[in-house]
């Protein structure tokens, strides 16, 4: 089991960012660095890339939400 | 029309690397206590240009003399120099195996010189430390003062920058404790001292200015010798700074590029997500080709 934390986006510690897109959904296979979720800041949108290989299990943020640096965002089993 | 909030047209895009390298970058910057302008900034290019093993150093605390409406650097009372700097930025350099080293500040008009003294340390202590390395400088205006200039450049930097900013009639707005003329000064000052040293320039579009306005900057900054030019769009760091008052489209950068080298720029970076250090290496490298 793997916790996805909201990484470092340029932004100073504590800061946060809004969920814009999920590009899988619960229960879908993922591989190691394809996008997982498009993240906006202040500054610009962001595509945040899978740190790992395995299945989404677990979404804890939502489309609009606001999640901080940080913040695990999702869980992914590993194979 | 101000920019609603978090709202960005498709180019504004940054793909975040899965790095391992962005996290030694860290720590590496973390374990010498190291001000970077990536992070002060709020920069977007920060996780690809820490996963390539770059950054850029902003020396001399991480506070500022003034109160620019685009920066994210946080303004007050400024904290003395630490004299250990120098050294702790070499080591960094090194142990991050840089070949390109650029160097920021905090502007600091509480100091006689402006800091440049302490650029000029950190200079020296990189020539010593990673002499194979290229050193570039962006440094503050130093008030117009001549002699900084001079301490600055006598220490040796490949490069030379010193922005801009902006075009002259957003300067109240954008720079208000800046000017126009002093920055173009600037330049020439350093290049009539070491006409050897790239001298190099920027500013950020999309805060309201018209293209004719930038096409004069860029006409001024040649008949300042300024031999690089770099042209990002400007993005607010939060609701409190100047909001966005247009997103340019990339074909106009690429407009924009073309201008500066019919002008007679020896390189032009010019693209949304361009900033003054951003690839800094290879821009150099197509100056001096």
């Amino acid at each position: 089991m793997f916790e996805v934390k909201l990484p470092d986006l340029g932004d100073n510690a504590g800061d946060e960012a809004t969920v814009s897109t999920w590009h899988y959904e619960e229960g879908d296979e993922i591989n190691e660095g394809a996008d997982l979720v498009e993240m906006t800041t202040d500054k610009a949108t962001f595509n945040v890339p899978s740190p790992r290989r395995g299945t989404l299990s677990e979404i804890f943020a939502e489309e609009g939400d606001v999640v901080k640096v940080g913040e695990i965002i999702a869980i992914i089993e590993e194979e | 029309m101000t920019q609603p909030q978090r709202k960005f047209p498709p180019w504004i895009k940054k793909r975040l690397p899965a790095s391992a390298q962005a996290e030694r970058t860290r720590e590496i910057l973390g374990r010498h206590r190291l001000n970077t302008v990536c992070r002060s900034a709020q920069c977007p290019n920060i996780g690809e240009c820490f996963a390539r093993g770059t950054a850029t150093f902003m020396i001399m605390g991480n506070t500022c003399t003034r109160s620019c409406r685009f920066c994210a650097v946080d303004k007050g009372k400024p904290e003395p120099l630490q004299e250990t700097e120098p050294q702790r930025l070499a080591l960094a350099a090194s142990e991050l195996k840089l070949s390109h080293i650029v160097v920021t500040s905090v502007t600091r008009d509480d100091l006689e010189d402006g800091g440049a003294s302490h650029f000029a340390a950190v200079i020296r202590e990189l020539r010593h430390t990673t002499p194979e390395a290229t050193v570039e400088v962006l440094v503050p205006d130093f008030q117009g003062n001549a002699e900084s200039i001079h301490t600055v450049l006598d220490a040796g930097p490949d490069v030379f920058n010193h922005n801009v900013e902006t075009v002259p009639s957003l300067y109240p707005k954008v720079r208000p404790e800046a000017n126009y003329d002093v920055s173009l000064r600037v330049l020439s000052i350093a290049k009539g001292l070491r006409p050897d040293i790239l001298t190099k320039s920027g500013l950020m579009v999309g805060l309201g200015e018209r293209r004719d306005e930038v096409e004069n900057v860029m006409k001024d900054l040649i008949k300042s010798k300024c031999d690089i030019l770099t042209i990002g769009q400007y993005l607010r760091p939060s609701p409190q700074h100047l909001p966005v008052a247009e997103f340019i489209e990339p074909a106009e950068f690429e407009r924009f590029r073309e201008s500066g080298r019919l002008m007679g720029f020896k390189a032009v970076a010019s693209a949304p997500f361009v900033r003054s250090s951003y690839n800094a290496h290879e821009v150099n490298k197509e100056a001096q080709a």
